[in-house]
């Protein structure tokens, strides 16, 4: 038996018909059809099916699609505004923070979330803010640079130099 | 040697950066066709069993179930990575006699859905008859452990028509229960110069298995067209090679398979070998006559496709008072699993990653593989130099410090140089060890901190946190022979200046596409941004050695230049017969061509496309190829180690440095600095990202990656249990490329991105010797071992 769900996903809403054992990762990608959000390893633990629900990340492979109803959710398609890149998402093309690109949205989508919530993180809080994304390719340190660049006092510090 | 470069050498970002932070990116599991089924795989719970009987008229009856296969669907499709008549192939898509291990294939089903896939998969009856199994490969060569492999392959090779031998040119070994291969090398007179030596030394160490840990687990899809092609999207690193393997076992012609572009979500050498699942996607797909798609499961994934070998080293080393090392005697065993893999390549390589480093005029090598009922070993970023490089550098350190000496001096009086003749044949037309050693000794404060003499009797810290550095050397080929033995480009000039490259180059996150469209830039005399890129695609883009054996940058980065130069040539042709002017008189710059000191002779390049197209039909496309290795029979002698190898070896150290929690045994990279050689780096932030995220995998298999099995099953089958290194454990990074100009390689340039992953483990290990006097010779360093060796000498 199917449930009927409204989701509001990147600011436009589907009603789609899904069965009540279906993850939001699944929905998202095989029913909304964004497949952005990837999926690494299905047991919450690698961080690629990251999305924001309300604002927070979650592991959507972990969500039920049917409580993603009357929540807001954000994917990495919903970043970009009118073909302009989000801030990350352009540090992370300057500092070469992505190599295969399968944990980059997810890795985006947690670092939008730890800015929001601390504009100017220290290294050590960037580390734990992202800790639940694993990335095989980059061995990391590009993240962090490209994370470290969007904080609000870099910012401030690379508008100046400019 | 400095040359002045308008693209090359810089930091510029991806060409896929943009599709890749917007979730743009097409990967095969992104891939959605109409109809589409999906694919599952019934495997085997038990490491050896005979089948008796596979029923599948319960699943086929199942609503929603298109297709079933089996064995017998599959009888006719043997095939394996070394298919030879030396090594038999012994693999098949789905089994035939026995089951060889948990996770072995034994039938596939698509269906509408996964969850009917699933469902149908726990319909299919097997009756087995449970056969004695075995798991260590010391065991499984005694005369009286089960043999996993009793039947006799024989038949043609699928290389024949490639020039592979269709008889063994030699004599076979002694046959050893379950020996899947055996590499024999000796040189110079080992036994005379051992007994001359002021100081021999025996250590034994042992390697862990370790998974890939792409974050894209592995998947297929395949669809069969009306005229009979079968179109395939997979995990790959090679397309003409796939193409290659999955053509001949399904008994099509080549051209009858398209493999289509995807990028690929991270590979590291786990996506080189052609899959059971792959050849069931499509085999499910001819049979239903629906697109299929096949994902693993991410247990799949860590069980099902490969992992590197677990290696057994015993090194024996002569050298004289002052450190100059005068003979080795090397033996290694691995455990290749249920199935060969590339087990018997990988025994040849570990000499391949020992002979290139150090100069060591005597050598005696024997390296054997053997078959057990564990999971498959393969290639794996380094694809045996982690193993080898630990165990030569842990027993370098060791002798530095029976000698009193600095193992970094000892490393540079052993060092190959410029120059140097390898005894396969191959030459060190550049060679930065040197360099890259003195460097890194420099950078890290390596004497401050080994204290003045070096050695690792320097006083150490007392409190429960100590610090230690360590050093290791490594080195990797830039591309060897295998199929398809070339890569090829091709660089079409459009009528408004810009150009697109063509190539069969697999983007897997290396920065191949970018890398290869800055050599076209930079050759052609235009901007990155003007140059698009089409790739990946067997239909579309001309022949491709692959993303594997490192020759990405060496080889097809050269086809590339040529086809760039090839391009450049016509349009000066043309622009000389417009502008009326020798060849000679012309320069270009930033996509125009003048005629020298003169800027009001010029035509931009669109202006000589449109002329060209225009007054002569013709437009500019330029074609370029190189082949893998220019003077060189087809393969390389696996069990004798003769016969050339490579164009150029990239070559790398690194200083680790370490903390010990002497209280919980854990140990920490604290920095890690390393200089490589890769010859002249094609795009900087590109090299170093390969650098980085080779220090990382490296740490984790150091310290702690290990599949843990126990009767054949892998126990730590996911991201919780089997830990790979997260942010949190990143080290700080220091070190860049040593100056250095490969001639063979495009712009100077050679390997970067594979060899760096193999110092890491020794330089950890030695570095944890410096810090608490505990030796760890078997990976990973995990705290246990390491408490363990504190306690030890506390009790003396």
């Amino acid at each position: 038996m199917k449930l009927l769900v409204s989701l509001n996903v990147n600011g436009q809403t589907y009603d789609l018909a899904v069965a009540p054992q279906r993850t939001l990762l699944e929905v998202l990608r095989e029913n909304v059809r964004l497949t952005g959000t990837k999926c690494g390893c299905d047991d919450g633990d690698c961080g690629a099916c990251t999305v924001l629900l309300d604002g927070v990340p979650v592991t959507s492979c972990l969500v039920l699609a049917v409580d993603g109803q009357d929540k807001a959710i954000t994917t990495i398609e919903g970043l970009a505004v009118d073909g302009e890149l989000h801030p990350l998402q352009q540090a992370f093309i300057d500092y070469g923070a992505l190599q295969c690109g399968f944990c980059t949205p997810g890795l985006i989508l947690a670092a939008k979330y730890l800015l929001e919530q601390n504009p100017n993180p220290t290294d050590e809080e960037i580390r734990f803010g992202l800790a639940g994304n694993l990335c095989r390719c980059t061995g990391y340190v590009q993240v962090l640079e490209a994370v470290a660049a969007c904080r609000v006092n870099d910012g401030a510090a690379v508008q100046e130099s400019k | 040697m400095t040359q002045e470069f308008k693209v090359v050498g810089k930091p510029l970002p991806r060409v896929d950066g943009y599709s890749k932070v917007t979730g743009q990116a097409e990967f095969t599991v992104d891939v959605d066709l109409p109809g589409m089924l999906h694919g599952k795989i019934l495997r085997s719970p038990h490491p050896h069993a005979r089948i008796l009987n596979i029923n599948t008229c319960a699943a086929e009856s199942l609503p929603g179930v298109k297709a079933v296969i089996t064995g017998r669907d599959t009888a006719d499709m043997r095939y394996a990575f070394v298919d030879t008549p030396r090594y038999p192939a012994d693999e098949y898509p789905l089994a035939q006699d026995k089951v060889r291990y948990i996770g072995d294939e034994l039938a596939a089903v698509a269906a509408v859905d996964l969850e009917t896939a699933q469902q149908a998969l726990d319909l299919i009856q097997v009756e087995y008859e449970i056969l004695p199994a075995v798991f260590d490969p010391f065991e499984a060569m005694h005369p009286d452990a089960p043999t996993v492999h009793d039947t006799q392959y024989e038949g043609r090779s699928i290389w024949e028509e490639w020039g592979a031998q269709k008889t063994r040119r030699s004599e076979a070994h002694e046959t050893v229960n379950n020996v899947s291969g055996r590499t024999v090398i000796t040189y110079g007179e080992p036994d005379e110069a051992f007994a001359s030596a002021y100081h021999v030394r025996e250590d034994h160490f042992e390697t862990s298995s370790t998974a890939h840990c792409a974050l894209e687990p592995h998947a297929a899809v395949a669809h069969v067209d009306p005229n009979g092609q079968l179109h395939m999207w997979l995990s790959t690193m090679g397309i003409y090679y796939k193409r290659y393997v999955i053509a001949k076992v399904l008994k099509m012609s080549t051209s009858q398979v398209r493999l289509h572009k995807v990028y690929v979500g991270g590979a590291f050498g786990g996506k080189m070998d052609v899959f059971p699942y792959e050849f069931c996607s499509a085999i499910l797909a001819r049979k239903s006559g629906r697109p299929v798609k096949i994902e693993l499961t991410r247990e799949e994934t860590f069980t099902t496709t490969r992992i590197r070998f677990p290696t057994y080293i015993d090194i024996k080393t002569g050298v004289t008072r002052e450190g100059k090392i005068l003979a080795q005697h090397i033996r290694t065993v691995v455990n290749n699993g249920a199935f060969m893999g590339t087990g018997p390549v990988v025994i040849f390589l570990f000499h391949g990653w020992t002979a290139p480093v150090y100069s060591v005029r005597n050598m005696r090598y024997e390296g054997v593989s053997v078959w057990t009922n564990t999971p498959v070993g393969g290639p794996q970023r380094g694809h045996g130099a982690p193993q080898i490089r630990f165990a030569i550098d842990s027993q370098l350190d060791m002798i530095a410090e029976d000698l009193g000496i600095d193992p970094a001096e000892m490393m540079l009086k052993n060092v190959r140089r410029i120059g140097d003749v390898l005894p396969n044949g191959d030459v060190l037309n550049s060679c930065g060890l040197t360099d890259c050693i003195a460097q890194a000794v420099d950078v890290s404060g390596w004497k401050k901190k080994r204290g003045e003499s070096g050695s690792n009797r320097a006083e150490r810290s007392n409190g429960t946190k100590r610090r230690g550095v360590g050093i290791s050397t490594t080195t990797m080929i830039s591309g060897a022979p295998y199929y398809p033995f070339a890569s090829a480009g091709i660089v079409k000039l459009d009528d408004d200046g810009s150009a697109t490259l063509i190539s069969g180059v697999v983007e897997m996150g290396q920065g191949a596409e970018t890398t290869l469209a800055m050599v076209a830039a930079e050759e052609l005399g235009i901007s990155l941004t003007d140059i698009r890129i089409v790739a990946g695609d067997t239909e579309q883009t001309p022949v491709d050695m692959g993303s594997f054996l490192s020759g990405g940058a060496l080889v097809t980065g050269d086809a590339v230049r040529l086809a760039a130069a090839d391009a450049k040539k016509q349009l000066l042709e043309i622009a000389s017969e417009r502008l009326d002017t020798l060849v000679e008189e012309l320069e270009i710059n930033d996509g125009t061509v003048c005629v020298r000191g003169r800027p009001d002779r010029c035509m931009t390049f669109g202006e000589v496309v449109r002329y060209s197209i225009k007054e002569n039909g013709q437009p500019i496309i330029g074609r370029g190829s190189r082949k893998i290795l220019t003077a060189a029979e087809h393969y390389p002698s696996l069990a004798k180690g003769t016969g050339r190898w490579t164009d150029a070896y990239g070559f790398n150290a690194q200083v680790a440095e370490v903390e010990v929690d002497t209280e919980t045994g854990q140990v920490t990279l604290v920095r890690a600095t390393t200089f490589h050689d890769c010859g002249q780096p094609l795009n900087p932030q590109i090299v170093d990202g390969q650098v980085y995220g080779c220090v990382s995998t490296g740490q984790g298999q150091a310290l702690t990656e290990e599949l843990i099995f126990e009767n054949g099953r892998v126990l730590n089958s996911t991201f919780a249990d089997y830990r790979l290194p997260t942010i949190l454990e990143t080290p700080e990074s220091a070190g860049e490329a040593v100056d250095s100009y490969e001639p063979a390689g495009p712009f100077g340039a050679k390997e970067v991105g594979e060899g760096v992953i193999a110092q890491t483990l020794a330089a950890i290990a030695n570095a944890v010797y410096n810090a608490v006097g505990v030796r760890i010779t078997s990976l990973p360093i995990t705290p246990e071992k390491v408490l363990a060796g504190l306690e030890e000498q506390r009790n003396g």
